[in-house]
């Protein structure tokens, strides 16, 4: 049988109305423990709840203001580490082996570190949402940078180009290039860290509401919440790539 | 260029090169694969230092052009700016370069074609845009390392019957290396032979009487063209298999 690739998405749509149709009829027939397994209904209440008293709103600014806290921090020092490592080998003799390191171990196992340093407040979320993306964005730039296509670099030097014009024309657009290629996993980077950081220890947050969900057994909750850091993050996601086809058009 | 020797660190892989380029003069260098035609164009225009000899062009940088093998444009910028690029970076306006870049792409067949990105345009037009790029900064001197290669026939033929059009009309002199016997012949007025390498040095000189201006697909049926063919394919023939038998 061959399928007509302009429907994918509402056969799509359709084996997911079906499974929650199944899911729900199970819930109703009793066939499901609402406490390990809620029905889509009691899922979409709770999320309904958590918008109907808002007191979901302090929870999203956190876990938002730690995430794109983290993001742009982590972007920033990512950038700068990555280039100053590529340009200064004796930098680079010093960075690269911490930065190895850090990019082989699960790096959320800081979390508590973090704690302990910074208190449980905003900065230790945006400390590990920070770590997680500037060891990303830093092997991005750095290996980047040190592959940059010979051919454009002499190109612009054979046309007059000096160093700040191989800066400007070659190199910022190649950096750019790469971190906004890796923009997405960084967004997705970002609300880890923050959501496992209050996950660890926190007043406020997703990652907080989770930890409470979980030791309320309050799975309805949880799958509301996890549904919501999906929508979020997908949402962040596509604004993620818009930029991404408007920066990268000519690729 | 004077007993040029260029080395990348072990033997070198050219040694003792001396020719000239003459004003207005179109010169092919052609030989075997690694007797170090690209590591000579490449000390002429300075991104290879020689071990030893020296280069004298009278030029200031600006005035020499050079086209890669590869059209190496930048792809973050459309064929418009990568035209007027050579030209900000020596001192134009930009949005007078880009007026200038716009007359040479409509020089060059490319009109309307401006605002397309290199990843937009086919080989042949990429190369056409190189092409526009060098010959904005107007040279007095072009090298060409190869620079139609990777081009098929009919696209080939077409861009290097307008390059010829051109040089021939702005007086540029040109310095190109390449495999293709007949290109060389069928474009220049000196052609010289490199022997294979390690070690390669210029073996050979023929003078081509063609006359110009110069049809490069019609002068291959000029009557000095299959004499001066045979010798030079006889010569290059000759040092393959010489080094063939030294090894």
């Amino acid at each position: 049988m061959r399928l007509d690739p302009r429907y994918t998405w509402m056969r799509q749509v359709a084996a997911l109305a079906a499974l929650l149709a199944v899911w729900e009829a199970a819930d109703r027939a009793n066939l499901l423990n609402p406490i390990y397994a809620p029905s889509p209904s009691r899922v979409g209440a709770a999320l309904v709840d958590l918008f109907a008293d808002g007191r979901i709103w302090p929870h999203l600014e956190a876990t938002f203001g730690a995430a794109l806290g983290g993001l742009a921090l982590g972007i920033l020092v990512g950038v700068v580490l990555g280039v100053v490592a590529a340009l200064v080998p004796f930098i680079a003799e010093l960075l690269e082996p911490v930065m190895t390191v850090l990019n082989a171990i699960p790096r959320v196992i800081l979390a508590p570190l973090f704690v302990i340093w910074l208190g449980i407040g905003l900065a230790s979320k945006v400390a590990l949402s920070f770590i997680l993306v500037a060891v990303l964005i830093f092997f991005t730039v750095f290996t980047g940078i040190r592959q940059v296509d010979r051919r454009l670099v002499e190109r612009v030097v054979t046309l007059g180009g000096n160093r700040r014009a191989l800066v400007r024309h070659v190199y910022l657009p190649s950096v750019a290039s790469w971190v906004l290629g890796n923009l997405k996993i960084a967004v997705g980077f970002a609300f880890t860290g923050a959501c496992v950081g209050e996950f660890v220890a926190a007043t406020e947050g997703l990652g907080y509401l989770l930890s409470f969900a979980q030791s309320t057994y309050n799975a309805a909750l949880m799958f509301a919440l996890i549904l919501l850091i999906l929508v979020v993050v997908l949402l962040i996601f596509g604004l993620a790539g818009r930029l991404e086809k408007h920066l990268l058009r000519w690729n | 260029m004077h007993d040029l020797t260029i080395s990348y660190g072990g033997e070198p892989v050219l040694e003792g090169a001396s020719l000239a380029v003459g004003d207005g003069s179109f010169v092919s260098l052609v030989g075997p694969s690694g007797s170090g035609k690209s590591s000579l164009l490449r000390a002429v225009i300075g991104l290879q230092r020689p071990l030893s000899g020296t280069v004298e062009t009278g030029l200031a940088p600006s005035q020499i052009g050079i086209l890669f093998q590869d059209d190496a444009l930048l792809p973050w910028k459309t064929a418009r700016e990568n035209v007027a690029l050579g030209l900000t970076f020596n001192g134009m306006l930009r949005s007078k370069a880009l007026a200038e870049a716009d007359a040479w792409l409509a020089r060059l067949d490319l009109a309307g074609l401006g605002d397309r990105f290199p990843r937009r345009l086919s080989g042949g037009q990429r190369k056409r845009v190189a092409l526009a790029q060098v010959l904005a900064m107007r040279p007095k001197l072009m090298l060409m390392d190869e620079p139609f290669a990777s081009l098929d026939a009919i696209v080939r033929a077409r861009v290097v019957k307008d390059l010829v059009a051109l040089v021939e009309r702005e007086k540029i002199s040109v310095l190109l290396v390449t495999h293709d016997l007949e290109e060389a012949l069928s474009l220049s007025d000196d052609v010289y032979l490199l022997s294979q390498g390690p070690r390669a040095r210029i073996t050979e000189h023929y003078d081509v009487p063609l006359p110009r201006p110069r049809d490069p697909v019609l002068s291959r049926t000029h009557p000095a063209f299959a004499p001066l063919y045979e010798r030079l394919w006889a010569d290059l023939s000759r040092e393959v298999d010489q080094r063939a038998e030294a090894v």
